[in-house]
């Protein structure tokens, strides 16, 4: 059995303190290997070193061998020959990875031209091939800005691979996708380990993993928790860790349960809103009652963050109402952001911003803190500013934000989709709870079908 | 017509109206300069006109009588801004001669000038940019960093006046006052030059630096493409492109410059001319020589915008 | 007088402002030392910077006078400390002329949007047609030697910038989700310009301040150089260098002192803010 990779007591470092592993894997010829975890687990490490590609100040330790050569010993320059012709890299953000002042064809035809030095000729027309297979028509002249997540992320994958490498790293291929778009991408990488190529992808995603199977190694704040056979692995995992990230996966979710819910809280009749001329939605009604879960999605670019800033009150339709239930103020409907440090004043503490809220509304501080600790935020937490709290923690004080003036309907854009699995777990189970306890009404904005159909009561799907 | 046709007529259709903006402003400033002399304003006007040589009462009363001087300012003003819109620039009061025939010639001194000192900034602040930005933090980087604020902190005269002090004086190396040969060029442009360097080196610099880090680099590098391809295909054109952008910001300096270095140097160009008019209240060549350049800012501002649509393909979408 | 207000926009995004680096302090230092002398005058050492003395023309440093003699035989010291109250006064006061109003307009005519908006905005371009200089050189020149002239000419030019940069940067505060959240939340306009608008602009228009201040005591130097703006007999920095021009030969020294003072104002304001960073 010849390897490819072999890779020997792997550890990353930064300065003395141990940032990764160590870690042992090898790979041949038609293997697929993930690499599984949270942020922060090293995954992208790893892809680091193996490349050649680490930061200056971080540093590796251990043996790592690509077709037969040390490449942990080899100069820079050595290295860098590799690229593109025995190792290929699918980095993280596609859009930042391209070029943003030159065509997308120019970026593929070079790699087809300089690197797997292809006749002018030649590599114009292998370009031209690649946009169709690809399903890029069209996209020949665009600019990296212009192009979608998945087209961008496409473009990319060709750019890397023209090149004929053997290898290749897809670093977080899925993030930003939403669930129609990402099976593209992962057709598109399953082929490499069917052509004879080997395939190593980093991912959070259990169902990534399940789809392209093979070889994973779990990681988690560095360390090794489990290596094996994914089948193995995902059905019986043997480290609580392991079972705690697949069980984040929506997929596995159960269906949540039915629940009483109370009288009207907001309608919608009628609702057509227009956007750079063009209709994007027409004709909508809905109405939603207390405690309801309701679940909109949809294939990005279709309306939905437009609806739901419509049924905040912020846009006004062209055509249509949208009506609060009776009696209810204009604050009793609030909204929840995907991004959670944009939706803070970046330079204020959060106590200073929570406090805003609570004495213009008159709500007693001790009823702030009894939502901050009851969705597991403690106190000191308010005295930092927006930037030094993790996503996860900011969304849930961005909840406890909202809770304080009492609100009915809580809209969440996509609140959970910059946070790792585990986390969005959590937090989506702390809103449903919320919507028990405070008989408020959810309408939750999501690209995943799986979170759509198992949280929710009901799902609404735009076209 | 095509998005680039269609980006380049907006550029122009704003550049045309700081035009006439340019026009009005100095149209107005003279006029009032002129009105604020002492003495018959006819007379200065016809002077102005005919030189003072070859005029006389009688010609002033015509030019009173033409001109409606008995009539409100208001009035005064738009005949004085209708005779600017028909490019009649008058005759210089000091010179006798037609204003748009100084400035011609004066016009050429100053290009001269200011295409020096942009060589000249190109010369130090290019290879100091990128030595300094493909090595941030290192030494040349500290050190460019340390001249560049202390330089940019003298004044463009203060400097000409040192370097004058200096390697004229001093060192008597390099003639100063006037025109004789391409000698005398060295000392105005290096002035100039060196402060706009001062700053653009650091803009220079940090583009590289921005452009080095950038994903898309690694990126080039990762699918294959050499060092030398990556910077020549990819970093160059991102690189140019904030520093493009503040060669516009720099423009106003570059006048600015042109006016007091000319001053300074005794060199024959328009804001030397612009200067010497003030002080012998030459009006009408106060006026022809703001104006053109005012114009000339406005006309490079042009040219500025019309490469950064040309770097950059997003603006043409726009 | 460039325009530096795209350049601001960039600088002043690190939210490492509040740190106190060598070159900060220095600069800091500075600043103190040329406020001290700005405000005293040359009443700090008592002397008269008019004093004509022709039997002590060009004479070095001395005890009666600290920094040597001119042409004319005043002191030297009492000269430049007369120079730095103008130059000062002048940048402090056109500054503020310059800052308040712009600061609030900007922020206002965003804010309020619609035609005093886009008027307000014209009248800003209208006023950036021409190089800074160049507008004030020409509103010098309708009555030359005139303070007013310089004060109004550089108060427009800076009301420019400031208003063009609180404009931009309100303009996209007020289009973020954090904004859009608190309006939700029932916020009112005070607190949303409290916590959200001057957080963001602050920093920015303290460096301009700082920037356009320097900016002024250069223009006015220039153009009492080329006598436009002050004219001699009044002690000005710049009118103090075309009369010591000519003794370059016989006091080089002489000469140098207004360049020096030109240059420690400049880097003290640069520094001040800017720390070791340019523009």
């Amino acid at each position: 059995m010849s390897y490819n990779i072999r890779v020997k007591a792997l550890s990353v470092f930064a300065g003395d303190t141990r940032l990764m592993g160590p870690i042992s894997f090898a790979t041949s010829p038609g293997d697929t290997l993930i690499i599984m975890g949270e942020t922060g687990a090293g995954k992208s490490l790893v892809a680091q070193a193996i490349l050649g590609t680490l930061p200056c100040a971080l540093r590796s330790e251990g043996q790592i061998k690509v077709n037969g050569r040390k490449v942990d010993t080899l100069s820079q320059v050595e290295r860098a020959g590799m690229w593109g012709r025995e190792l290929a890299a699918l980095p993280q953000e596609p859009w930042r990875a391209l070029d943003p002042l030159m065509l997308s064809f120019k970026q593929i035809f070079e790699t087809y031209y300089f690197v797997a030095g292809r006749a002018l000729a030649e590599a114009r027309s292998d370009t031209k091939h690649t946009f169709e297979t690809l399903d890029l028509k069209g996209a020949e002249r665009r600019l990296p800005g212009t192009l979608s997540g998945g087209m961008a992320q496409r473009v990319a994958f060709a750019a890397a691979t023209a090149g004929n490498a053997p290898i290749l790293i897809a670093d977080e291929p899925t993030k930003g996708l939403d669930t129609e778009r990402y099976n593209k991408i992962v057709t598109l990488l399953a082929k490499v380990p069917a052509s004879g190529g080997t395939l190593i992808a980093i991912t959070h995603e259990a169902s990534v993993t399940r789809r392209l199977g093979g070889h994973v190694i779990v990681l988690r704040d560095g360390q090794l928790v489990e290596q094996g056979q994914v089948e193995t692995v995902l059905t019986k995992p043997s480290s609580s860790y392991t079972k705690q990230l697949l069980d984040a996966d929506p997929q596995s979710w159960s269906q949540s349960e039915p629940h009483p819910t109370g009288k009207t809280v907001l309608t919608a009749t009628n609702l057509t809103i227009k956007r750079n001329g063009k209709e994007l939605i027409s004709s909508f009604n809905l109405t939603i009652k207390a405690a309801e879960r309701v679940a909109l999605t949809g294939p990005s670019g279709v309306g939905k963050t437009t609806l739901l800033d419509a049924l905040a009150g912020l846009l006004p339709p062209t055509r249509g109402t949208v009506n609060r239930g009776t009696n209810l103020p204009r604050d009793a409907v609030q909204k929840l952001y995907q991004d959670p440090p944009a939706a803070f004043p970046a330079r204020v503490p959060l106590r200073h911003t929570l406090r805003d809220v609570a004495r213009l509304h008159k709500t007693d501080w001790n009823y702030v803190i009894k939502q901050l600790e009851n969705l597991g935020i403690h106190p000191s937490l308010l005295d930092r500013r927006p930037d030094a709290v993790s996503g996860g923690e900011l969304q849930r004080i961005s909840i406890a934000r909202a809770l304080t003036v009492r609100p009915r309907v809580l809209l969440a854009d996509e609140p959970t989709s910059r946070l790792d699995p585990i986390t969005q777990r959590d937090t989506l189970s702390m809103l449903a709870r919320i919507a028990a306890e405070g008989n408020i009404a959810i309408v939750l904005v999501t690209h995943d079908y799986n979170i759509a159909s198992k949280w929710a009561d009901r799902l609404i799907k735009l076209v | 017509m095509s998005s680039f046709g269609k980006t380049v007529f907006a550029v122009l259709a704003t550049r045309g109206l700081q035009a006439v903006v340019v026009a009005v402003i100095v149209g107005i400033v003279s006029f009032v300069m002129m009105q604020s002399l002492p003495g018959d304003a006819a007379y200065r006007i016809a002077a102005g006109r005919y030189g003072y040589d070859m005029m006389d009462a009688a010609a002033a009363e015509a030019v009173r009588l033409e001109l409606g001087l008995d009539q409100p300012a208001i009035v005064q003003l738009w005949s004085w801004l209708t005779m600017l819109a028909q490019f009649d620039l008058g005759i210089s009061a000091v010179y006798g001669t037609p204003v748009a025939d100084e400035i011609t010639t004066q016009l050429g001194y100053s290009m001269l000038l200011a295409v020096g000192a942009v060589v000249a900034s190109l010369l130090i602040a290019l290879p100091l940019g990128i030595a300094s930005g493909l090595k941030p933090n290192g030494l040349l980087d500290h050190v460019t960093l340390g001249v560049s604020i202390f330089i940019r902190a003298i004044p463009s005269f203060a400097l000409g006046v040192l370097l004058v002090l200096i390697f004229a004086v001093q060192l008597n190396l390099l003639p100063v006052a006037g025109f004789k040969s391409f000698a005398n060029l060295i000392l105005p442009s290096l002035t100039l030059g060196l402060g706009l360097a001062a700053v653009s080196n650091r803009v220079i610099r940090d583009a590289v630096v921005d452009a080095m880090s950038a994903d898309w680099r690694l990126f080039s590098r990762t699918k294959g493409l050499s060092a030398q391809r990556t910077l020549s295909r990819h970093v160059l054109r991102n690189a140019a492109l904030p520093v493009v952008t503040y060669v516009g910001v720099q423009l106003a300096y570059l006048i600015e410059g042109v006016v007091i270095v000319e001053t300074v140097f005794a060199w024959p160009g328009i804001g030397h001319a612009l200067v010497h008019a003030i002080f012998g209240r030459d009006i009408a060549m106060v006026q022809g020589t703001a104006l053109v350049l005012g114009l000339t800012y406005v006309a490079l501002n042009l040219i500025v915008d019309l490469t950064c649509r040309c770097i950059d393909p997003r603006t043409r979408r726009a | 007088m460039t325009n530096q207000t795209e350049i601001m926009v960039d600088v002043t995004q690190t939210s490492s402002y509040f740190k106190l680096s060598p070159s900060r302090l220095l600069g800091l230092g500075l600043m103190t030392l040329l406020v001290i002398a700005a405000i005293t005058g040359p009443a700090l050492i008592g002397g008269d910077p008019n004093k004509q003395s022709l039997l002590h023309t060009l004479e070095g440093p001395s005890i009666a006078h600290p920094l040597g003699t001119d042409n004319l035989g005043r002191d030297m010291a009492s000269r430049l400390l007369s120079g730095a109250q103008l130059s000062l006064s002048l940048a402090f006061l056109s500054v503020i002329t310059a800052g308040l109003p712009g600061a609030i307009l900007g922020v206002t005519a965003t804010w309020f949007g619609g035609w005093p908006d886009r008027l307000l905005g014209a009248f800003a371009d209208a006023v950036l047609a021409l190089p800074g200089l160049l507008l004030v050189l020409m509103l010098a020149a309708i009555s030359p030697g005139s303070w007013w002239a310089l004060y109004v000419g550089i108060s427009l030019t800076l009301w420019v910038e400031y208003f063009r940069y609180t404009r931009q940067r309100t303009r996209i505060v007020l289009a973020e989700p954090s904004v859009e959240a608190s309006r939700l939340l029932g916020l009112g306009p005070w607190l949303l310009i409290r916590r959200h608008i001057i957080p963001e602009i602050g920093p920015g228009l303290l460096t301009i301040a700082a920037f356009g201040a320097a900016t002024a005591v250069t223009a006015v130097a220039a153009l009492g150089f080329i006598s436009v703006g002050i004219r001699p007999p009044t002690a000005e920095w710049g009118v103090m260098m075309t009369e010591l021009l000519p003794y370059w030969r016989e006091a080089p020294f002489l000469i140098l002192q207004p360049v020096a003072c030109l240059i420690l104002t400049v880097l003290a304001l640069h520094l001040s803010v800017g720390g070791a960073r340019l523009p």
